[in-house]
């Protein structure tokens, strides 16, 4: 049964590279084409989104077509709920967020997928709070690209869960790969043309917001990892929620 | 807002702001902009009153200076070469129109969203998304629900705290610190078990069973159907005026926009329509609103 399990969860996984590996060597560079090409090369923000969709396409195929199970629905609502009100409760003091430090912990205790849908999730829904734009694929993605990775890199071994492995992936993380992605989108959004100027005063001038973000991801890590790894390890333990090895 | 355009099927809301959106992301042709930005603008006010006409003019003017501003320091291309900056680099009319324009694009989009922001509520979205992704449109139910129970849930515990002399509004100022972090640890394990318990719950219930239905609030009438035809043939003008190339405009090396001919006037009105939907119909309302009311 548990063997039978595990299969099946290979199984799915395989199934999501098998999408990804269609859309990155097939669908983007068409989408790119189409966009040289038919587009003249113009809309850049268009076809960046469509890019972003695309990656975020093999988490929500994947996840709806295993009919997940309604304890595994509810962990990743309540994290996801978890960030969010962490999201409002900071919202006076701009990116000092504890988001990314809980989609981490949420990719180290239940794994990439969990991780993936609790960071994509929570750019989502805060944005009902906050409001819908232009931004939130760019969030949606960064945030659960991050959860991915924390979780892939955690059943490899790379990653442990002291404080300092988590805090240090999570400052770099947030700072490179949350910064690094999300100034290219606002870029995009503002302006349509791509320079390297252009890009390298974007992340000049968003320095300091990445700084403070990944400072404030490195102090909630600090403050949270191990508490929260503790508690949500024990629920595991508790109801024999299966981890998805 | 429960009126208006809103009261449509979702679906119809949905349809109308991928449209919008798309084209006002897609058009630089200045006319369309122009239609597109100010449909934006008075759809927005219809909804929101003052509030919208205080967000445009707070936030989305000076933003749209900066960012017309923007794009000539880092654009150089064009013909027209109005003069050089310090460092060598010239400053064309092209780049400064060209900034313009995108800037008039950004502002248009961000004023569609608030407007989407105000018609699309999530119980709209989850319900036209509950049959593509039924358990991610959960996840996005539960979270939206969560959040506010957790806020409360958090007071709760705190005034409980309070009574031991251990919340946020005791003692020195590492001592309050202290004891958030343990009012959230509370917070957190009982989150994670009633959790638990919802799941069970939900389980027990019959949850993932088959033949099982939703309960929703939206029907698809008569109404909607028709709206959804007139929207469908608008867009189908907007998007052969696409292809006969009368809705693009040529920014570099040199600026050149489609001329204007009876066709493009089609499209024109075409898009405008498009754009002023939920507007015109607000008025049409407004006019059988009054012609109905009792004058004894």
């Amino acid at each position: 049964m548990q063997e039978h399990q595990i299969d099946n969860r290979n199984g799915w996984r395989n199934k999501r590279t098998l999408i990804s590996a269609i859309l990155i060597l097939l669908v983007i560079p068409a989408t790119i084409m189409f966009g040289v090409f038919a587009l003249d090369d113009r809309k850049y923000y268009f076809i960046s989104l469509l890019i972003i969709l695309y990656t975020m396409l093999p988490f929500t195929l994947v996840f709806e077509r295993r009919k997940p199970q309604a304890r595994e629905l509810i962990v990743i609502a309540v994290l996801t709920a978890i960030a969010v009100a962490g999201r409002a409760a900071f919202f006076m003091i701009p990116q000092f967020k504890p988001v990314v430090a809980i989609v981490i912990i949420a990719g180290v205790s239940f794994g990439p997928e969990a991780g993936f849908l609790v960071g994509a999730t929570t750019g989502f829904v805060s944005n009902f709070f906050f409001g819908q734009g232009p931004w939130t694929p760019w969030q949606m993605f960064c945030f659960g690209i991050i959860g991915f990775l924390a979780g892939i890199l955690f059943r490899r071994g790379w990653l442990k869960t002291s404080k300092l492995a988590l805090c240090t992936f999570g400052g770099l993380a947030t700072f490179f790969i949350y910064g690094g992605i999300i100034n290219i989108g606002s870029l995009l959004m503002f302006t349509p043309v791509l320079s390297r100027d252009a890009l390298i005063a974007t992340y000049a001038s968003g320095f300091w917001f990445d700084m403070v973000h990944a400072i404030a991801t490195v102090i909630f890590l600090y403050f949270l990892s191990r508490p929260m790894i503790e508690k949500l390890d024990r629920i595991k333990a508790k109801y024999g929620l299966i981890e998805s090895k | 807002m429960n009126s208006g355009f809103a009261t449509f099927h979702p679906f119809v809301n949905l349809v109308y702001f991928i449209a919008v959106l798309l084209f006002g992301m897609w058009f630089m042709h200045p006319d369309f902009q122009a239609i597109a930005l100010v449909s934006a603008i008075v759809y927005a006010i219809v909804l929101r009153g003052r509030a919208a006409v205080k967000f445009q003019l707070i936030y989305m003017l000076p933003l749209l200076l900066v960012m017309a501003l923007i794009n000539p320091a880092f654009n150089h291309a064009g013909v027209t070469i109005l003069f050089y900056l310090k460092n060598g680099n010239p400053i064309t009319l092209e780049s400064i129109q060209y900034g313009l324009a995108s800037a008039c694009m950004f502002v248009t989009v961000i004023i569609w969203f608030s407007c989407y922001n105000a018609v699309m509520t999530s119980d709209k979205f989850i319900y036209l998304f509950g049959k593509i992704i039924p358990a991610l449109s959960l996840i996005f139910s539960m979270v939206l629900r969560f959040v506010p129970r957790y806020q409360n849930q958090l007071k709760r515990i705190s005034f409980a705290q309070r009574s031991i002399g251990q919340d946020m509004s005791q003692g020195n100022l590492l001592y309050r610190a202290k004891n958030g972090l343990t009012i959230l640890s509370i917070m957190t394990t009982w989150a994670l078990e009633n959790a638990i318990e919802t799941a069970d719950s939900m389980k027990s219930r019959g949850y993932g069973l088959p033949g099982r239905t939703s309960y929703s609030l939206y029907r698809f009438d008569n109404r909607d159907k028709g709206c959804l035809i007139i929207m469908f043939i608008l867009v189908a003008v907007v998007l052969s005026g696409q292809v006969k190339g009368e809705n693009t405009m040529r920014f570099f090396p040199s600026i050149k926009v489609a001329e204007v001919t009876p066709f493009s006037i089609l499209v024109y009105i075409a898009y405008s329509g498009l754009c002023m939907l939920p507007v015109i119909h607000y008025i049409l309302e407004g006019i059988k609103w009054r012609s109905i009311t009792s004058r004894m």
